[in-house]
C-alpha cells in the first residue's frame, strides 16, 4: 500500500437500494465515503453494480441530513430538541393516545429500507407496548 | 423468489411479466442477458415496449390490468396442447380436473378480446413456455399492484404447477423484491398477520409462544393493514410511529394520505431527511443511514446478508433500533435493554423457525438463504424441491375482472406508473445525488405520438393530467414505448406527485393499491402551475 491509499478504509456491506442485494466495498477516508467498489465475490452480483449502487451514495453526506431531533412547538413549527426531550415527547404522546383512545389507537409502520433489526424492534414495540398486531411495513404501496 | 438469483442464468425459457427489470433490478437483469446469450428464449408481457421487450423473442403487448386473462388463456392452451406434466400433476398438485373444467372457456380468443394481444401470440407463448424443460417466471409490481394482484400471482402459479416448473434449477415463480430489505421487514414480523418468521398471529400456539417470550399477551386477531390504518386516522387511529417511509409521496391518493396523517394526535417519524412525511410529524427523530449502521438485509432470493457501518452519522443521528428501544423504555416496557444490534438479531433468529439455524456470527458469511431450520442446516437456495412445504400445490380457479376504474369519455387514457433506472422511489436519496440529478433531472409523461396528436400535446411541452382524485402538471415526452391509449410516469418526483392521481382501488386480500392502473384525462397547458404553498 502506498502513502496515498494507506488512509483509505474498506468496509464490505450490501447495497441499500433494490432487493437484489449486491455486495460492495465502501471506500472511506476521514469519515467520508469516497468511492464504491463492486464485490466480485458478492453472491448476488458477482462484480456487477448499477448506476445507483455504484454512484448514488453522496446523499449520505448531504447537508440536508437530519442531525438533531425535532419537536413541534406551540406555534406549530418544528424546532431542534435534545434526545431527552424528543424521546420523552414521543413516548408521552403514545401513552396519552393509549389512555384516551385505547390500545388499538396506535399504529406502527416499519421500513423496507432499514435493517431487519429495526423492523424487529418496530413490531416488538407495538406488540409489547399495546398487545396488538397494529404493525405493517411499506410493502403494500 | 422460489429460486436463487444464480438460477436466472439457467432457464430454457424465461417468462417476464409486469417487471421492468433492466431499470428496477438492473443487476438481476444481467443474469437474464447471460441466459439469452446462451440461447434461452424469452417471453415478455408488458403494456409498454420496455427494454426487456426489445430483447424478447416474443413480446405480448397486454392492456394494463389484463394479466389474469392472458395467463388463463395460456393455461388453456397448455392443457389443450397436451403440454401439462402428468407426473408432476399426479404427485405434487391437487385440483387439476377442476382446473381443466374451469379453463374450458378461457380460450386464447377470449383472452385476446380482453388483453388486446392476438390469440396466435398467446398460443405461441403458451406453447413455448409449456414445451420447455426448464421455464422460469419473473414478475414484479406489474403483477401485484392491481385489485386482482392475488389472482395474478395464483394464475402464474397455475402455469408453473401445470408444467412442473417448481423445485428444479432454472424454474420457479420468482417475484423480484423492490427494496433492499422489504423481505427482511416481513421476515422480522413487521406484518399485521404474522409474528417473526411468518408465524400466524391467529394461531393460539404462536400467541402462547410469544407471550412467553415477550411477557405480554398479544391479540389473537390479526391487525389492520397500513392502508386500513390510514383510512382510520382521526377516527380510530390517533397515534402513529413511522420509520423510514415517505408515505406522503409513495402512497396512493396523496390528498387522502396527507389528510389522514394530519388528523392524528401524535405522529412520530424516524428518518434520515426531513421528508414530506416527516414535515407533518410532532416529533422527528434523526436516524443513522445505510452506511452508518450494523445489521442485516434480506434480499429477493431470501439471502441474509450483513450490513456494516463504514462512517459515523452526522450530528446526533442514531441507529433506528436504538431510537425505537429508547421510546419503548420510556414507556416502561421491558425487554428493550439492547446495547447493540447483535442480541436483537439473535432474538429474531431464536424465535423464527426459518432462522433457527443461524445467529449473528453464522450470518457473517452471507451464505444462508432461509429456511435454515436448525444448526448445521445449509440453508435453502431453492424452495419446493421434492415437496411443497404445505403438502400439495393447489391449482387456483381465478377469473378476470376489470380494474377498479376503467377508461371512459371523461378519462379516456390508461395511466400506468413505475420506476426509472436512475431514481429510487421518492428520491429522498437519489434526488440528493449530484450525478443522478444530471442523468435524470425531471419527470416526464410518456405519450404515444398518436395520442399526443389527438390531445394536442407536443414534445417538451406541458400537460395537465387529471384523474377522479386530482391533477398534476408534467412535461410531455412523445415515444412509442407506451402504446396508443396508455401513458406512463414514475412517482419519484415530489414536484410531479403522480400519486395525487392514483388510489382507485385495492386488492381485497393484500390491500395492495392498484398503482398500475388509473384512467386519466390529459390536456395541453402553456406552463406548469406553481405547487400550492401548503
Amino acid at each position: 500500500m502506498n502513502a496515498t491509499t494507506s488512509d483509505i478504509q474498506t468496509t464490505r456491506t450490501i447495497c441499500g437500494y433494490c432487493g437484489v442485494g449486491c455486495s460492495l466495498d465502501l471506500m472511506t477516508r476521514d469519515n467520508r465515503i469516497i468511492a464504491v467498489h463492486p464485490a466480485f465475490d458478492g453472491p448476488a452480483n458477482e462484480g456487477a453494480l448499477c448506476v445507483k449502487g455504484q454512484f448514488a451514495y453522496d446523499y449520505v453526506h448531504h447537508p440536508d441530513r437530519l442531525s438533531h431531533p425535532l419537536v413541534r412547538d406551540g406555534e406549530g413549527r418544528l424546532r431542534q430538541a435534545s434526545w431527552e426531550e424528543a424521546l420523552d415527547r414521543a413516548a408521552q404522546g403514545f401513552m396519552d393516545v393509549q389512555q384516551k383512545h385505547g390500545r388499538h389507537a396506535v399504529y406502527g409502520v416499519a421500513s423496507g429500507r432499514t435493517p431487519s433489526e429495526a423492523n424487529y424492534m418496530m413490531q416488538k414495540f407495538i406488540r409489547v407496548g399495546f398487545g396488538t398486531n397494529y404493525i405493517d411495513n411499506c410493502s403494500r404501496a | 423468489m422460489s429460486n436463487p438469483l444464480a438460477d436466472m442464468e439457467k432457464p430454457d425459457v424465461i417468462f417476464c411479466i409486469g417487471t421492468n427489470m433492466t431499470e428496477a433490478h438492473p443487476v438481476a437483469a444481467t443474469r437474464l442477458k447471460k441466459a439469452l446469450a446462451r440461447g434461452a428464449k424469452m417471453i415478455v408481457a408488458d403494456p409498454r415496449r420496455i427494454r426487456l421487450a426489445e430483447m424478447a423473442d416474443l413480446y405480448l403487448p397486454i392492456r394494463v390490468g389484463s394479466d389474469t386473462a392472458l395467463l388463463l388463456g395460456m393455461a388453456h392452451v397448455i392443457v389443450r396442447e397436451g403440454l401439462a406434466d402428468p407426473g408432476f400433476i399426479a404427485t405434487r398438485t391437487e385440483g387439476y380436473d377442476e382446473l381443466v373444467d374451469h379453463l374450458q372457456e378461457k380460450t386464447p380468443e377470449w383472452a385476446a378480446s380482453i388483453t388486446g394481444v392476438p390469440a396466435a401470440l398467446i398460443e405461441e407463448a403458451a406453447i413455448l413456455y409449456g414445451s420447455s424443460d426448464r421455464a422460469a417466471i419473473y414478475y414484479t409490481l406489474g403483477i401485484t399492484e392491481h385489485i386482482c394482484g392475488v389472482e395474478n400471482v395464483q394464475s402464474l402459479c397455475n402455469l408453473a404447477l401445470l408444467t412442473g416448473n417448481f423445485g428444479r434449477e432454472g424454474t420457479g415463480v420468482n417475484p423480484m423484491r423492490g427494496q433492499n430489505n422489504i423481505q427482511g421487514a416481513g421476515d422480522s414480523g413487521a406484518l399485521p398477520n404474522n409474528y417473526a418468521g411468518f408465524q400466524a398471529v391467529d394461531d393460539a400456539a404462536n400467541q402462547a409462544k410469544f407471550e412467553k417470550a415477550y411477557g405480554r399477551r398479544v391479540d389473537l386477531e390479526k391487525g389492520i393493514t397500513k392502508v386500513t390504518a390510514l383510512e382510520q386516522c382521526g377516527d380510530r387511529i390517533f397515534g402513529m410511529l413511522i420509520d423510514g417511509e415517505n408515505t406522503v409521496v409513495s402512497d396512493p391518493d396523496q390528498e387522502h394520505c396527507i389528510h389522514a396523517l394530519k388528523s392524528l394526535e401524535h405522529l412520530v417519524v424516524i428518518d434520515i431527511f426531513l421528508t414530506e412525511t416527516a414535515e407533518l410529524a410532532d416529533v422527528v427523530l434523526p436516524a443513522a443511514s445505510w452506511a452508518e449502521t450494523d445489521g442485516h438485509f434480506v434480499n429477493t432470493e431470501r439471502r441474509i446478508q450483513r450490513v456494516r457501518k463504514a462512517v459515523d452519522s452526522p450530528g446526533e443521528a442514531r441507529p433506528d433500533w436504538w431510537i425505537i428501544g429508547q421510546i419503548a423504555r420510556r414507556m416502561g416496557m421491558s425487554g428493550f435493554d439492547y446495547d447493540s444490534p447483535v442480541p436483537i438479531f439473535n432474538e429474531l433468529c431464536a424465535l423464527s423457525p426459518i432462522y433457527n439455524g443461524i445467529d449473528w456470527d453464522l450470518a457473517e458469511s452471507g451464505q444462508y438463504q432461509w429456511p435454515i431450520p436448525y444448526r448445521g442446516h445449509p440453508g435453502t437456495p431453492r424452495l419446493h424441491e421434492g415437496a411443497f412445504i404445505n403438502g400439495r400445490g393447489k391449482f387456483s380457479f381465478t377469473d378476470y375482472r376489470d380494474p377498479a376504474e376503467t377508461i371512459d369519455e371523461d378519462y379516456p387514457l390508461w395511466l400506468t406508473t413505475g420506476r426509472r433506472l436512475e431514481s429510487y422511489h421518492t428520491r429522498t436519496q437519489t434526488g440528493r445525488s449530484e450525478g443522478i440529478n444530471e442523468l435524470l433531472p425531471e419527470e416526464t409523461l410518456e405519450v404515444h405520438p398518436g395520442d399526443a396528436a389527438r390531445y394536442g400535446l407536443r414534445e417538451g411541452g406541458w400537460a395537465r393530467m387529471s384523474s377522479r382524485r386530482g391533477a398534476v402538471d408534467v412535461r410531455v415526452e412523445t415515444t412509442r414505448r407506451s402504446p396508443q391509449g396508455t401513458v406512463f410516469a414514475s412517482f419519484s418526483f415530489a414536484d410531479v406527485p403522480i400519486n395525487v392521481l392514483t388510489g382507485s382501488g385495492y386488492d381485497p386480500i393484500t390491500h395492495t393499491a392498484e398503482l398500475k392502473v388509473c384512467p386519466v384525462h390529459v390536456e395541453p397547458i402553456a406552463e406548469k402551475a406553481q405547487l400550492a404553498a401548503d
